[in-house]
């Protein structure tokens, strides 16, 4: 049971990390990133590669960091001359494209068989107790990442990312270089998702194509959306509420018998999609509502 | 290896389905303002309703086409009703979000019935024709005519008749075609409808032509958007135009890239289009 619960207090922090970064592109800019998944998988997929040819981890991480963040700034600086709900299609392809890159070139991506073995970083150290060493490891991870957003989200760098969600003519107006603030954000939002796909790898050891399916990207949105977005706190929230149901309603299949196991993930989708759709009629500044920022 | 007029028509075909959720969804997005990312998995909904009479209740696949149609036509209204006339004043990105999660519901009960296996109608199996060295299948003939058929048929309505005025009046300013006595709520119920109708038909016909299963629908919806976005939003015969054309050059693209990245073609044409000429080929108002 310890077990279990500290495998899902590893992936909620897993999960909360990412829904940060789409925090930051999202919920203080406004900038919509419907193929979050693909930062994740950038992230997960360099680091996982790098460190299995013998890189080490302390290269492997920030350069799987920087590449996610590369990404995001080179899909940012190409869509983010588009509107809204273009904007929103382009993320999707490019996330579904990036899915098809994985699964085709095994060259360099091992394709469909994924990545095996990919190291554990200080592993010989903390054996015994290595789960509880890798929880802490991301709880840091996801308490530094939201320290520093929230410090972010109140100084000047940041009033200026509000101010580009709210009206970004106006910010125009007032000589703020719009489109730089935005690739900036989108970059960050995305070297954070980068972040968690590295320690998610590093924790399964193993990835494959299609642990970054598209509906990721949907479960991550709704984790912001139900937090709140634009609240950090929110992100956090939302993360572990989100993860709970999902592994809650697993013990479903204990309960009602002829639930099998694709019926089961079907159940759980249809109600995701559900929750998605009332939250966003019914509360769509979520359950940790933005409040001002008092600088 | 078949000729390359073998891949091209083939992709009239698959332009040809793709077309009726492409004019459903452009249309829908002038009209309604969002991506609607729920259209594309219509053409699930529509071919499982077709399943179900054809394979369930015996009933001849044309019948059960027809039945397709008002069977989906009846699951976008309803969706419309439950889910998107409560938001209509939001900003386009809510609504395209919620879009996503009907999808995701849409998708998922079909999954949870059905399961993920892929099925096939009951029809009888025919020789395929080979003209000048093609093959060419029954089916498809019917399928590229219907399409074409059905296509005509809606840009008649929308040009000749009150309500196709009233629609496009709705499109161009709904706040003056509402103070000109437009009804609007009305107008977008039966554009819902149709759309819905038109790309429920066209998951029947992808059923018939390759083979069906869940994520059928949802597997388009690049390729939708791209037609769409070619064929500049908004405009029904733009839509078509461009559903063949990416129909046309996916199929002739697997000659130079491997089939797998179909999705990765549909998504080339967007960026180029939207980088290009973020108007469309037909150079509709977005």
């Amino acid at each position: 049971m310890i077990a279990y619960l500290t495998a899902i207090a590893t992936l909620v922090g897993v999960r909360a990390l990412v829904t940060l970064g789409l925090n930051v592109q999202w919920g203080l800019t406004g900038l919509v990133n419907l193929g979050v998944v693909a930062f994740f998988a950038v992230g997960a997929y360099t680091s996982a590669l790098l460190s299995v040819t013998g890189a080490p981890l302390a290269a492997a991480w920030p350069a799987a960091i920087a590449l996610a963040a590369l990404a995001g700034a080179g899909l940012a600086m190409v869509a983010l001359r588009l509107r809204e709900d273009y904007l929103a299609i382009v993320t999707l392809g490019f996330a579904e494209v990036l899915r098809l890159f994985l699964l085709n070139e095994a060259w360099l991506t091992r394709g469909a068989n994924g990545v095996t073995a990919i190291p554990r970083p200080l592993h010989a150290r903390f054996a015994g107790y290595y789960d509880l060493f890798y929880l802490a490891l991301v709880l840091a991870a996801v308490g530094l990442v939201y320290l520093a957003l929230e410090r972010l989200r109140r100084s000047p760098f940041g009033r200026v990312l509000r101010a580009i969600r709210e009206d970004e003519t106006v910010a125009a107006v007032a000589g703020k270089p719009v489109f730089r603030f935005k690739v900036q954000a989108f970059a960050l939002g995305a070297g954070v998702a980068g972040l968690a796909g590295t320690l998610f790898a590093h924790y399964l050891a193993y990835v494959e194509p299609n642990m970054f399916l598209p509906q990721e990207s949907l479960f991550v949105w709704l984790a912001l959306i139900l937090g709140g977005s634009g609240n950090n706190r929110g992100a956090l929230l939302g993360s572990a509420v989100l993860l709970g149901l999902l592994e809650g309603s697993r013990f479903l299949k204990d309960v009602i018998p002829f639930l099998t196991g694709v019926r089961l993930a079907a159940a759980q989708q249809i109600f995701v999609g559900i929750v998605l759709v009332v939250l966003m009629i019914r509360r769509p500044e979520g359950l940790l509502p933005e409040r001002p920022v008092s600088d | 290896m078949p000729p390359l007029a073998q891949y091209v028509f083939n992709g009239l075909v698959t332009g040809g389905i793709l077309a009726l959720p492409a004019v459903a969804f452009s249309l829908l997005w002038r009209l309604l303002r969002f991506p609607n990312f729920a259209v594309s998995t219509y053409l699930t909904v529509g071919a499982y309703v077709a399943l179900m009479l054809n394979q369930g209740l015996r009933v001849p696949l044309g019948l059960a086409w027809l039945g397709a149609l008002v069977g989906t036509g009846a699951v976008a209204l309803a969706v419309d009703r439950v889910a998107f006339r409560p938001m209509r004043e939001r900003r386009p990105f809510s609504l395209a979000i919620a879009s996503i999660g009907v999808a995701f519901v849409l998708e998922n009960v079909v999954r949870f019935i059905w399961s993920n296996d892929f099925r096939s109608y009951d029809v009888p199996v025919t020789r395929a024709l080979s003209v000048v060295g093609l093959r060419i299948g029954r089916d498809q003939l019917l399928i590229l005519g219907v399409a074409v058929a059905l296509m005509a048929l809606a840009q008649a309505l929308l040009l000749r008749t009150r309500l196709g005025i009233a629609m496009r009046a709705t499109a161009d300013n709904p706040l003056l075609a509402a103070v000109k006595g437009v009804p609007t709520e009305k107008v977008i119920s039966v554009a819902t409808l149709g759309g819905g109708a038109l790309a429920g038909g066209a998951g029947v016909f992808l059923g018939l032509d390759a083979s069906i299963d869940p994520l059928m629908g949802t597997g388009l919806i690049i390729s939708v958007f791209a037609a769409a976005i070619l064929g500049g939003v908004g405009s029904a015969p733009g839509a078509l135009f461009g559903a063949l054309i990416v129909g046309i050059v996916e199929e002739a693209g697997t000659l130079v890239v491997p089939p797998t990245y179909k999705t990765a073609i549909g998504f080339v044409i967007i960026l180029v289009v939207l980088l290009v000429r973020p108007t469309g080929l037909a150079g509709a108002r977005a």
